[in-house]
């Protein structure tokens, strides 16, 4: 069978991370995942919640070493938590801030000095041992899981490198606002950076001063790894980057003017990815250079009736798209958006069947509706939720929420209605909908 | 509730504009989380309310501020933060 190498071509002494000023070099990187794999539990899988992109690594490599799967819980709310458990009550936890997670043993991940960093081989992985799940939410209200195998991770690594023409970029630094645990994430902020020798930072950087501390850090030519949200802000905020960039944006496509205007800006080539949980990135574009996206090296898009289906080598089935393409000749492509039950609010994409199962499952709620406005927001457009809830409070029900649905997801406003507009056959026709959300904007804007 | 002091008052309006609470900014209680069980905002929030602060005040927050944490922690904490180091 074949196997690929755990990182690339780096010598012992090469920077692999940069964790909070300082560097973490191959050799030491190596060391800690194995000495992690000797003391991590037998146990078949693991939720890293690590927030050091760097300690995540650790914990990822160490478990792939003990052929363990690493699960990529959808977000940290504690009832998602909570149902992974049930889901995969064999698991440990491992966390680099002391995070616990009931129920199941929870082991602390922290780059430790002590470890002298041995020159080792570097170890070879078998292309088609599933090292991660991630999970998309599904209109059930059950998530959806999407085991992902060594090949997959490492073919799309090569993949997106070759697109964004990385390999003639060195030394190069990878600085990521987009949290590692997401598909995107892992891929382009963390297999991304280790598949092509580059260094990875293993922070987070939140606002537009931080992004611009973070890439202050590195030497060299360096990739911004981000959302258009993240984009924007710093576009807004007018924060000066160094020289010798290049962006890569992904979540939610990218406005033509934005992407002229960071282009220009920051003197940076802009280029997105597209992709999905399901499949990972699948396409390319660079922005200013047309709306057509470039499916990414063994990649294909072949139509099934009225929509398609991705398929790649290393994807163990055809994954539909979930959203709505055209396709051309060439191969190329251009998107409409999401199918119906699927919205993205910053740049994360949930399904609003999902959403309503979550509310109707909270004590007390007897019917409810999210709904996503149409209007422009600056930076985000949030969902908003009718309820009918008689002698629950606003903030009993907000409460709930926040247990099960990601902060990102929560109801702005959450509306208390005495019903729902229903039609006999107990559907919530869009109009209705629309109408309800009319009446209510109009009564909010009298002062109610 | 504590009451709020004018700085504090012009912050909460702030937050209320910027974030489109639909609540009324008198009624934000300036020793009340602004996070999680609070007020419920999240980190896209704290994103827009740095812009807007920027803007406003010409004050960067930084998460790498080492007192970041708490400056997000309340409405008092942010608005002294923002009288300690606004230039405008």
């Amino acid at each position: 069978m074949r196997d690929t190498p755990l990182i690339g071509s780096y010598s012992a002494d090469d920077v692999l991370a940069w964790e909070q000023g300082r560097p973490r070099t191959a050799g030491q990187f190596l060391a800690e995942g194995s000495h992690l794999a000797e003391i991590v539990p037998d146990r078949p899988t693991v939720l890293n919640l690590a927030n050091s992109r760097y300690e995540f690594l650790v914990g990822l490599a160490a478990a792939i070493l003990r052929r363990q799967v690493t699960l990529l819980p959808q977000n940290r709310a504690s009832e998602s938590l909570r149902r992974l458990v049930d889901d995969y009550p064999h698991s440990y936890c491992l966390t680099d801030q002391g995070e616990t997670i009931e129920g199941i043993e929870s082991i602390l991940v922290q780059s430790q000095q002590a470890i002298a960093p041995c020159h080792m081989k570097i170890p070879r992985i078998p292309i088609d041992q599933v090292v991660a799940i991630a999970f998309t939410s599904g209109s059930t209200g059950r998530p959806m899981p999407h085991a992902k195998t060594w090949g997959a991770l490492t073919a799309v690594a090569h993949a997106t490198g070759a697109s964004l023409g990385i390999s003639s970029r060195k030394p190069l630094t990878v600085v990521a606002t987009v949290p590692h645990h997401h598909m995107f994430g892992l891929e382009a902020s963390v297999m991304l950076p280790i598949m092509h020798g580059a260094v990875m930072h293993a922070g987070r950087p939140l606002f537009p001063a931080d992004v611009a501390n973070a890439l202050a850090e590195r030497v060299g030519p360096w990739i911004l790894v981000t959302t258009p949200l993240h984009l924007r802000a710093c576009l807004t905020e007018g924060v000066k980057l160094p020289p010798a960039g290049l962006i890569v944006s992904a979540t939610a496509p990218l406005a033509l003017n934005v992407a002229q205007e960071a282009e220009q800006y920051f003197q940076a080539e802009v280029h997105e990815i597209f992709g999905f949980a399901e499949a990972g990135s699948v396409a390319h574009r660079r922005t200013i250079n047309g709306e057509q996206w470039h499916p990414l090296d063994g990649v294909r898009l072949n139509q099934d009736g009225g929509s398609f289906l991705a398929d790649a080598w290393y994807l163990p089935t055809p994954v539909p798209v979930p959203d709505r393409i055209s396709v051309n000749v060439d191969g190329r492509f251009s998107l409409y958006g999401r199918e119906a039950d699927q919205v993205n609010v910053a740049g994360h994409r949930v399904s609003l069947g999902d959403l309503n199962q979550k509310l109707l499952g909270i004590d007390g709620v007897q019917d409810g509706v999210f709904f996503l406005p149409e209007d422009e927001s600056p930076l985000v457009t949030r969902l908003m939720a009718f309820v009918v809830a008689p002698g629950k409070t606003n903030e009993e029900i907000q409460r709930a929420l926040r247990r099960r649905l990601a902060p990102v997801f929560l109801p702005r406003p959450l509306v208390f209605v005495p019903r729902l507009p229903r039609n006999e056959t107990g559907k919530l026709p869009r109009e209705s909908l629309l109408r309800l959300v009319q009446e209510w904007k109009e009564r909010a804007d009298h002062g109610f | 509730m504590t009451a709020q002091s004018p700085i504090e008052q012009e912050v909460a309006q702030l937050l209320v504009e910027t974030l489109k609470l639909k609540v009324s900014a008198a009624i934000i209680d300036p020793v009340q989380p602004l996070f999680g069980d609070g007020l419920g905002l999240d980190s896209i929030d704290a994103l827009e309310l740095a812009l807007a602060i920027s803007k406003t005040y010409g004050y960067q927050l930084k998460s790498s501020d080492p007192d970041i944490k708490v400056i997000f922690s309340s409405l008092r904490a942010l608005a002294e933060a923002i009288e300690k180091n606004r230039t405008k």
